[in-house]
């Protein structure tokens, strides 16, 4: 599904990744672990073509999605205009209202379609652009620390969320830092530092993959 | 009293120039002004643009105003009637410093902005359209209102190519009165008018602000 062959990104002097490869399944969750400054968000930009990649290349079916780690929700429209704003400039023949509500029922915030993205809590509002990530399509899904900034209870929220997201056949690459977070979403673990790949492992063989991971901070 | 009506009546009429000049300008100066500030912000033609911006913020806009009225027919070979040449200049005044404050204003936006529109593939016309300038308004409009006061002020100057608007008017009575204290006291009522006009319209769009910044 995602194909990462040896890239690599300086920004000015300094090497942020560095020959870096990997290899996404379809519909698998893959996790990028590493410290704060190892190149996690650098990695999904350069997947997103948000940056440009120095060497190597990038390959995927298909469209991208990308879930900010604020967000960027627009704040002058409101929860359903968010949602269906890009596809209806793509598409303008269809209804995508229809879509919007079954997506944004799916996500669990569908009563608060008419509001103003301020109103919202963190959490409410990373479904909101859950949502308007998932109206493109894409199969694969990018988020940029998913979980920061939200609580225990919601984190958990975010887990089942992501899950339900593979249903729908995307696969998925996800940047953070809360490793108990990442072993529950993961199938499979990169630990990225100094902008290089140092580990990778399958959270579900490991017994106390957390312990594991922390060691390589 | 029917003097000082006779008086009002035969400066107002001088109010037609005035708002004439101060629309015409203010709308040649929004579009030409935005238009400035979208193709600085893409890297297109900064170094000329910069340049344009900082001639028309650093000379006299009486010179500005004499060079549209009086040089330009040179080159193009008619002449430009007052009302013409003024919305000219004071547009392409105005426009150098709606372009700074858009540019201002832009640049507070977060980046992600653009980029959460990039990853949804808007398309620039779209961009600006409708994600970034609406938000940039917003944010701008105490410095857009500041802008138009000033303008307003600034088309008094419309006077030295002969342009009969409020204050003309009112050098006009007072030359006749052999006075000058009532027929500038009553301009500069005009003028203050139209000023707490702007304040309040602003006011209103100000606060009909439908979000506030998250
Ligand atoms: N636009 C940029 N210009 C210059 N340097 C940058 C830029 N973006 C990131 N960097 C640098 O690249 C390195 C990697 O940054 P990146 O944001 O990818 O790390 P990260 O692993 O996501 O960190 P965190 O866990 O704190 O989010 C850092 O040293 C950072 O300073
Ligand atoms: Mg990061």
């Amino acid at each position: 599904m995602l194909r990462v062959n040896n890239i690599s990104k300086k920004f000015g002097q300094i090497e942020v990744l560095h020959d870096i490869s990997l290899t996404v399944e379809k519909k698998s969750i893959f996790g990028l672990a590493g410290p704060s400054g190892s190149g996690k968000s650098t990695f999904l930009r350069c997947i997103q073509k948000l940056e440009s990649v120095d060497s190597g290349t990038i390959e995927y079916g298909g469209k991208a999605g990308f879930m900010f780690q604020d967000f960027q929700l627009f704040p002058h429209m409101t929860v359903l205009e968010n949602v269906i704003y890009a596809p209806k400039l793509h598409d303008k023949t269809k209804d995508h209202t229809i879509r919007a509500f079954s997506i944004l029922e799916d996500l669990g915030i569908v009563d608060k379609t008419k509001v103003y993205p301020n109103t919202l809590s963190g959490g409410q509002k990373q479904r909101v652009a859950l949502a308007r990530s998932l109206m493109m399509q894409p199969q694969l899904l990018l988020c940029d620390e998913p979980t920061s900034g939200l609580d225990v209870a919601t984190t958990l929220d975010v887990v089942s969320l992501l899950e339900s997201i593979r249903q729908r056949d995307v696969t998925m690459v996800i940047a953070s830092h809360d490793l108990d977070f990442l072993t529950k979403v993961s199938d499979h673990i990169v630990i990225l530092k100094g902008g290089e790949i140092i580990s990778q492992v399958n959270p579900k063989t490991l017994k106390n993959p957390i312990n594991y991971l922390k060691h390589y901070y | 009293m029917e003097e000082l009506i006779s008086h009002l009546l035969f400066i107002g009429r001088g109010i037609v120039l005035t708002l004439q000049l101060l629309s015409g300008g203010l709308l040649l100066g929004l579009v030409l002004g935005t238009i400035l500030s979208i193709l600085r912000y893409n890297g297109i033609a900064v170094g000329i643009l910069n340049r344009i911006i900082s001639i028309c913020r650093g000379t006299p806009l009486i010179l500005q105003l004499s060079f549209v009225y009086f040089a330009i027919p040179g080159f193009i070979g008619t002449k430009l009637d007052v009302s013409t040449a003024g919305i000219i200049t004071f547009g392409l005044n105005s426009s150098a410093y709606i372009a700074e404050i858009l540019r201002a204003g832009i640049e507070s936006l977060p980046k992600g902005q653009f980029e959460a529109a990039k990853t949804l593939h808007i398309p620039s016309f779209h961009l600006w359209k409708d994600i970034i300038l609406p938000q940039v308004i917003q944010h701008v409009l105490p410095a857009m209102i500041n802008e138009s006061i000033a303008l307003l002020k600034e088309t008094a100057l419309i006077a030295t190519i002969g342009g009969m608007d409020l204050m003309r008017k009112a050098q006009i009575l007072g030359a006749e009165q052999f006075t000058y204290f009532m027929p500038l006291c009553i301009a500069g009522g005009y003028y203050y008018a139209l000023v707490l006009f702007i304040e309040t319209v602003g006011k209103k769009i100000e606060t009909r602000g439908y979000y506030v910044k998250s």
